[in-house]
């Protein structure tokens, strides 16, 4: 089934200045780990070592919905789906 | 180098002097080439960080997540992150530092007492070292029509 992939700024170089990507997959792991195959950088900068989970300071969206409140990165996805991938925005002093 | 217009930048200021004692933060919408930023329009983002929102900030993603959406199917995109520093330098620190992001601006301004004491831009660079550089950030004049 396909899927968009929104893609932020900072990630764009591994994507070749593509914002937006078609995948195919049953659940966000399955398209996450296609787009690692597909991109190289991609997995080192959105998945941990183990490329069973986000990062810490990624945030994933299924439309609107956060993975971490759902199954994380076997969270079902249906045709049509967008998934959001943003960066955890933080700082201070 | 980041262009916002003057009156984009005043509306800023206003919601960190509003925000003040507390860190807010927002995001800068525009277009991009190259190096240089141009921001069009802004939008303002809660801190999620109440337990320390005098001197950290954590933006809420549903506010990142809605802009993307707002933005996805124009010609203008998330080019910039702002955030106030209450009685503290507008340069970036190394919390900033460590949580930034390559790709973005980062406006950073100094809250004194309540009122906008000074502002600066930064860029950052991952390598050879994850360090931000000050970029020029340059006010200026547009027509209201060209905003959203």
């Amino acid at each position: 089934m396909s899927v968009t992939v929104r893609i932020p700024t900072p990630l764009r170089p591994v994507t070749a200045g593509q914002a937006e990507v078609k995948m195919d997959g049953a659940t966000v792991g399955d398209v996450l780990r296609k787009m690692d195959a597909q991109f190289q950088g991609f997995g080192e900068r959105v998945l941990e070592d183990d490329k069973k989970n986000v990062k810490r300071f990624i945030n994933v969206f299924v439309n609107e919905d956060s993975i971490r409140d759902k199954k994380d990165l076997d969270t079902e996805l249906k045709p049509g789906d967008t998934i959001s991938i943003l960066p955890s925005i933080a700082g201070g002093f | 180098m980041i262009k916002i217009p003057s009156s984009i930048l005043r509306e800023i200021y206003d919601h960190m002097e509003s925000a003040y004692p507390h860190e807010c933060c927002g995001l800068m919408i525009g277009t991009s080439s190259g190096s240089e930023r141009v921001v069009h329009a802004f939008r303002k983002c809660r801190n999620l960080n109440t337990e320390r929102a005098h001197d950290r900030y954590e933006m809420d993603p549903l506010c990142m997540l809605k802009a993307q959406q707002e933005f996805a199917s124009g010609p203008w995109d998330i080019v910039g992150i702002y955030h106030s520093h209450p009685d503290h330098p507008s340069r970036a620190s190394q919390t900033d530092t460590d949580r930034g992001f390559a790709g973005y601006s980062y406006v950073i301004v100094s809250v004194q007492k309540g009122k906008v004491a000074s502002a600066q831009s930064w860029d950052l660079v991952e390598t050879p070292e994850k360090k931000f550089h000050e970029e020029p950030l340059v006010i200026v004049d547009v027509a209201e029509g060209d905003r959203k």
